[in-house]
């Protein structure tokens, strides 16, 4: 829940894997579920990979949701896995949070906050990006 | 030499897929080297044999299959996404799959990533 340094992100090698951007609300498409599949994926082959949330996909890390009470299986819960999976690197946008008055309170731990600035260098250290 | 990977998440009806298809088309008449091509979400779609679309609107499934012919372009689709669509992967020769099309798992997308210089996603 960190703003992290800029010096850091500059340090990291350039072609770094796969970025995954969510930017869709967790229950009104499968998209969320889409981009957790294939994060996991990565994870399980050993592929870096790291987690962009930015727009309306930030809601997918909002704490004290319940995917169930709307009769969706709520596959936010996996996201507590991702450290078995060495997913470590998940990154929000906080102008993103700021826009929908969004508190940094979130369902799982070590989610990076960054500026805007932040979030495009940091998403142009990966080789490739998908977005769902 | 640089290789390219392209995911393709819309529908055959979808007029993205004719972006898709024509980004495609001249990657490989440019002479690059496309490894594969990888049908997600309703990307999926494309390999149900059953589609049928108006005759004078544009045949993505058909385009796909000519390229595939003419270039041996490998078309992988994701077995989760498409049975979840109503096509059904069970058997090698699953009757519904249309032959142009593999059916794979997100595996092969990992694959088709990790070996790619370039992934484009439509």
């Amino acid at each position: 829940m960190t703003t992290i340094e800029q010096q850091t992100l500059a340090s990291l090698p350039k072609g770094f894997g796969l970025a995954i951007i969510n930017s869709k609300a967790p229950f009104s498409s499968n998209d969320g579920k889409d981009a957790l599949d294939v994060a996991l994926m990565f994870g399980s082959f050993e592929q870096k990979v790291s987690l962009f949330f930015q727009g309306d996909g930030v809601y997918q890390l909002i704490a004290n949701q319940d995917g169930r009470l709307v009769s969706i299986k709520d596959y936010l819960k996996t996201f507590s896995a991702f450290e078995f999976y060495d997913i470590e690197d998940i990154y929000v946008c906080q102008q993103s949070l700021v826009n929908r008055q969004l508190n940094e309170t979130f369902h799982i731990n070590d989610v990076q906050v960054l500026t805007s600035i932040e979030f495009s260098k940091a998403l142009n250290r990966h080789q490739h990006v998908l977005r769902f | 030499m640089k290789t390219l990977a392209v995911v393709v998440t819309t529908p055959p009806y979808s007029h993205l897929t004719i972006t898709a298809l024509t980004y495609v088309e001249a990657a490989l008449v440019a002479g690059i080297n496309v490894i594969g091509v990888f049908f997600y979400q309703d990307g999926a779609m494309h390999a149900n044999k059953d589609i049928s679309i108006a005759s004078d609107e544009y045949q993505a499934i058909a385009h796909w299959q000519r390229l595939q012919q003419q270039y041996q372009l490998p078309l992988h689709i994701c077995i989760t996404a498409a049975e979840k669509r109503g096509i059904t992967c069970d058997s090698i020769d699953s009757e519904q799959v249309n032959k142009a099309f593999t059916v794979s798992g997100l595996g092969e997308l990992v694959e088709l990533t990790t070996k790619a210089s370039r992934l484009v996603q439509f």
